[in-house]
């Protein structure tokens, strides 16, 4: 693919990943895992307090802010930032965090998102929210019992399967493949691989979702530490390059992804022109993709989407074996929001991260120190052998979207 | 200030300083469902906001449509996240596109709405009658003096195209 790389490439680095336990009980605040999971991070990098010096992260109303996190831990901030948003924002906020070292605004920051996403705001919309007064533009949907991602989703997919003929089946695998991968890693909660059969059986929830086709609400926190290229190759850690990154591409009309057509579009359609030629690179140079799986509809419409496959062939695309560990290109190898935990996309990035650090924590006694097997069995390896760019889609409706671009 | 609308355990909102659905509401009330057309390029738009996506003009005047259209997509809910729909359940919601200014300015565009299928007695159509391509008609849900929510029901029309549903 012949493109003009723009001056960002290679200059910023993800120096350090950490995250706390995925649990549906962790029986504390946030702040109490936003810290460990900064720390974690920090530790990772090799990071003391005084080398931290930005804080940037993202909730709901439902979550800690940079300032308590950070006091915690003794660091002072130049700069720091909470914003509103859910998926898409790890990759957004990354950008975000590269343009204020890049003006000089601070030098490493950290980005958390921290919450009891099943213990207290429950993600699916069940319990408060569900409660909570209809106003504004919640009236367009509410009143109508369109309330939960996967209501306010489905939409998209129903047309889809309409437009191209996708079914239930095909789109199955795409949980079939991440229990697969949560099966070799000990951090997921939900570790028992599943077959089509077992996805096509599973109750409906909101048609055409049946309840294996949706996410798994978990409490947790997750961070990622971004700092220059120059700073990062003095740290603890094998530093990965930032090639390209996109934050929040809309459609038009995006305050109801359904406003504009085609309904079956995504975001990805606007996002892949700005990050692909940033990094220089194009879909087929990615060796590893890390997709925001709140269902198994989104993994199969954005790898679509971004040009993994041609449009309207992402059902055949994700049931063909290619996105699978030993497939041609795997997604999720953590397991992913269907399986791993649901984390509003930040522990799709700490796995690519680690993919390409070769130190994936997957079963392997010597993981830690890059020494993996390679072998695919339940509860052995889930290192993608050799990993040289990684890629991740993030997701936060289907008229907003957010890639970045990883190598080693 | 008019009273909160309880409907199905939510509290529905529609203060006198909701410059965007308190007429549109009303409007509904009075069994008139209504677009914003921009009183510059003339153009629809739904739902109603204060300037045109497509001029950015800020004039606009209610315009009544006729509530015909057909189902550009749908779900079917069998598991209600509001406690109150729990007793509705399975029940459809649709997304309407409206025969007014169907693919202008753009192709990809539409005057299109989310609501219930519903049948003449206000009750969740049946499943099996919910396709995309099937024409509907809208129908008004009156909930108090001030507010009523258009739903749609099936029109005794033939489909102009393809019909689709999702399989069993």
């Amino acid at each position: 693919m012949l493109v003009q790389a723009r001056g960002s490439r290679d200059r910023y680095c993800i120096a350090g990943v950490g995250e706390t336990e995925y649990s549906r009980d962790s029986g504390r605040t946030t702040r109490a895992m936003a810290v460990e999971a900064v720390r974690n991070a920090m530790v990772d990098a090799g990071l003391g307090a005084a080398d931290v010096d930005g804080m940037l992260s993202y909730q709901n109303n439902d979550s800690t802010f940079a300032p308590f996190v950070a006091s915690d831990l003794g660091i002072r901030l130049d700069f720091y930032m909470d914003v509103v948003g859910g998926g898409s924002s790890t990759e957004a906020l990354i950008g975000l965090a590269m343009g204020a070292i890049e003006v000089g605004m601070c030098r490493t920051v950290a980005i958390f998102r921290s919450m009891n996403g099943y213990t207290e705001v429950r993600i699916g919309g069940t319990g408060a929210r569900a409660a909570a007064p209809v106003r504004g533009p919640d009236l367009a949907q509410r009143p109508f019992g369109m309330t939960s991602a996967g209501q306010n989703f489905a939409m998209t997919f129903m047309r889809h399967m309409h437009d191209y003929g996708t079914t239930s089946e095909q789109v199955a695998h795409v949980k079939v493949a991440h229990s697969k991968h949560a099966s070799q890693n000990p951090k997921a909660l939900l570790t028992e691989r599943v077959t089509v059969e077992d996805v096509l059986g599973s109750r409906w929830i909101v048609k055409p979702l049946h309840l294996l086709d949706c996410c798994v609400e978990t409490d947790n926190a997750t961070c990622v530490i971004v700092t220059s290229a120059e700073r990062a190759g003095d740290l603890r850690s094998r530093p990965v390059h930032v090639m390209g990154v996109a934050g929040r591409v809309s459609k038009p009309r995006v305050d109801f992804h359904w406003a504009h057509g085609p309904v079956s579009r995504v975001a990805g359609y606007y996002a892949k022109d700005l990050v692909f030629p940033m990094a220089g690179i194009g879909p087929e140079d990615v060796d590893v993709t890390g997709s925001y799986d709140a269902f198994t509809f989104t993994t199969m419409l954005q790898l679509e989407e971004y040009g993994f496959c041609k449009k309207g062939e992402g059902g055949a695309y994700v049931s063909s074996g290619v996105i699978e560990l030993g497939g041609a290109r795997p997604n999720n190898t953590s397991g992913g929001h269907l399986c791993e935990g649901y984390t509003h996309g930040m522990s799709m990035v700490i796995e690519n991260v680690r993919q390409l650090r070769g130190t994936t924590d997957d079963y392997c006694p010597r993981a830690a120190e890059g020494v993996h097997t390679y072998d695919y069995a339940p509860g052995r390896c889930r290192q993608v052998k050799d990993a040289e760019i990684t890629m991740n889609l993030g997701w936060a409706m289907p008229a907003t979207g957010s890639a970045l671009i990883l190598r080693r | 200030m008019p009273e909160p609308v309880q409907y199905r355990g939510m509290t529905l909102l529609v203060p006198d300083n909701d410059s965007e659905w308190k007429e549109y509401f009303a409007e509904a009330r009075r069994h008139r469902l209504v677009m914003r057309r921009c009183t510059g390029c003339g153009l629809m738009r739904y739902p109603p906001t204060h300037a045109c996506p497509w001029c950015m003009a800020l004039g606009w005047a209610w315009q009544e449509v006729s509530g015909r259209g057909t189902i550009h997509s749908y779900e079917i809910v069998t598991q209600a996240i509001q406690p109150g729909f729990k007793d509705w359940t399975p029940y459809p919601v649709v997304l309407v596109e409206l025969d007014e200014q169907r693919g202008a300015p753009t192709p990809d565009e539409g005057l299109r709405l989310v609501a219930n299928l519903v049948t003449p007695d206000l009750r969740p159509e049946a499943e099996a009658n919910v396709a995309i391509g099937t024409r509907v008609r809208v129908v008004f849900q009156d909930l108090a003096e001030h507010l009523a929510l258009p739903q749609f029901m099936l029109a005794d029309e033939p489909a102009p195209g393809r019909v689709w549903r999702l399989g069993p």
